[in-house]
């Protein structure tokens, strides 16, 4: 309980001071506007701010989904058959060091502007994080209890889903976890770009109007969506990962 | 063998010239010596020895998970078989409780039933009766992590009792127990032993426990692992622990300390030279 008081009281105490400050100093909008005029203008502009954020979170969430599980699968193919790995994991790797961002110019010149574009890269980008995880938890398994399992006559098969991924799963939600904020910035980064809608787009179109309060609406509807996404994950990791 | 035993007629596991060489790129540790083993139906079997004996290994090997050198003899149930055939053929109960924490003792207990493919709902029918047996009566929906030390080692061999197989290997059960608990479960163990009339090699590093749970008691040396002594142990079941203090006993033991003794200098001399 105490934990939550102060996860609270953090957050209020640095909207508290930035409040403050704006006022005290007078600092003007263009710079820096205060939080009470941002939440003023995500109440002015809602219509507005649910319709991008309804399309970055589905460009987010379908780039999440279709990511993670791309990823378990082939982390799981890797863990029952090595030779696979032994070709896939290089190629991964090499793919891996290149920053997402980098083939958005690409996704863009194939899926065009509208969300394609932007639900390829997340998947991309969440794809790797959870691989990576998802990979490394199924690999390091405790060799004895697989023995265990094996003298009792258990297949790959049979010791991947009673062994395996259960085992895996501390990391796999880690992996998840890291995810959330990779979707939202690789959404949000692609819209700037090239975009019709999202808030991305809301951003990029609100800078460029000079019109600074607004862009800082979208930011704060995205942050505040990324915390809530990021706290469902939280929720269902500590609900049903209970013994790590 | 090196010494006479008396002939066990139709024995499930016979063993001869089984040796176990492990080779690295710099050393060669040969781990089992020309171990010979035979283990009648419903005996109950100790083995004691140095650490670093290849005890474990000589289990890994039974339980199928490890493959001796060749010229190696296994004999299970008459038949001669390569190692790996003895994977799921042999009830392995390894020092760890290895007790997997998602799973709730119930669960945990039938997890060798799960993995033959027999439905959960079977499964718990079959485990139900067996948990006052097993001193877990209330526990059933408890997960691991909160048991004691002693219930968590109950749990695991519940869960080898229910893989119903002729052998049971137990390599060290007890081993991480204070000597109350142990005592104990001794005791327990053996009434189940009974009950079930069940085929145990018990790996031990306690001669006290090896003499009072065995019918013969097998001493190894240290490595490479061989079969120095091969003891009856004639005294009379049920044993009650009041036994530890008789003459009989006492003199089994200083038997067996004395093969040991030989053994252990040897091998803290070789750790030494290492």
């Amino acid at each position: 309980m105490r934990g939550h008081v102060y996860s609270v009281a953090g957050p209020l105490g640095v909207f508290a001071l930035w409040e403050l400050v704006v006022r005290a100093f007078g600092v003007p909008v263009y710079v820096l506007p205060a939080p009470s005029a941002i939440a003023k203008k995500v109440v002015a502009d809602s219509a507005l701010m649910l319709d991008g954020l309804a399309m970055t979170l589905m460009e987010a969430t379908v780039g999440y989904a279709v990511g993670a599980t791309l990823a378990l699968a082939i982390a799981i193919a890797f863990i029952l058959w090595p030779r696979l790995e032994r070709v896939g994991l290089p190629a991964l790797v090499a793919l891996n060091s290149v920053p997402v961002v980098a083939f958005a110019p690409v996704a863009l010149l194939w899926f065009g502007s509208g969300p394609g574009s932007k639900i390829a890269l997340v998947t991309i980008a969440v794809g790797f994080a959870v691989f990576v995880n998802a990979h490394q938890g199924l690999r390091s398994v405790d060799e004895s209890a697989a023995n265990l399992l094996r003298s009792f006559g258990a297949g790959p098969l049979r010791q991947m889903a009673m062994l395996r991924i259960p085992a895996a799963l501390p990391a796999i939600m880690n992996g998840l976890r890291v995810a959330v904020v990779r979707s939202m910035i690789v959404a949000i980064v692609a819209e700037m770009l090239a975009a019709f809608k999202g808030l991305g787009a809301t951003i990029f179109e609100s800078t460029q109007q000079i019109d600074f309060l607004r862009a800082w609406a979208a930011i704060a509807v995205a942050s505040a969506a990324s915390m809530a996404w990021y706290g469902v994950v939280n929720w269902i990791d500590r609900r049903y990962v209970f013994w790590r | 063998m090196a010494n006479g035993t008396a002939d066990i007629a139709a024995p499930i596991l016979q063993l001869s010239n089984l040796s176990m060489t492990f080779e690295s790129a710099h050393v060669t540790v040969v781990a089992l010596q020309d171990i010979g083993i035979r283990i009648g139906r419903g005996e109950f079997v100790t083995v004691v020895g140095p650490s670093g004996c290849g005890k474990s290994t000589l289990f890994n090997i039974l339980a199928g998970l490890a493959e001796p050198d060749a010229g190696a003899e296994i004999r299970y149930h008459g038949e001669t078989k390569r190692a790996l055939e003895l994977l799921g053929q042999v009830a392995f109960m390894p020092q760890r409780d290895l007790l997997l924490p998602w799973r709730r003792v119930v669960d945990n207990a039938i997890l060798p039933l799960q993995v033959e493919g027999m439905p959960r709902a079977a499964a718990l029918k079959r485990a139900e009766p067996l948990f006052g047996e097993f001193g877990l009566s209330g526990f059933e929906r408890h997960y691991p992590q909160q048991l004691s030390g002693g219930m968590r080692q109950r749990v695991a061999l519940m869960r080898t009792f229910l893989f119903e197989r002729d052998l049971t290997l137990l390599d060290e059960p007890f081993g991480a127990l204070d000597a109350l608990t142990r005592s104990l479960m001794q005791r327990w163990l053996l009434e189940v032993w009974q009950k079930h009339q069940r085929t145990i090699l018990f790996i031990t590093h306690d001669v006290e426990e090896a003499i009072f749970l065995g019918d013969r008691v097998l001493v190894m040396t240290a490595r490479p692992g061989r079969i120095k002594l091969v003891l009856e142990v004639p005294l009379a079941r049920p044993r009650p622990s009041s036994m530890l203090t008789s003459p009989e006993f006492i003199a089994l033991k200083r038997q067996v300390l004395a093969a040991i003794e030989e053994e252990s200098v040897k091998s803290f001399q070789q750790t030494a030279a290492d």
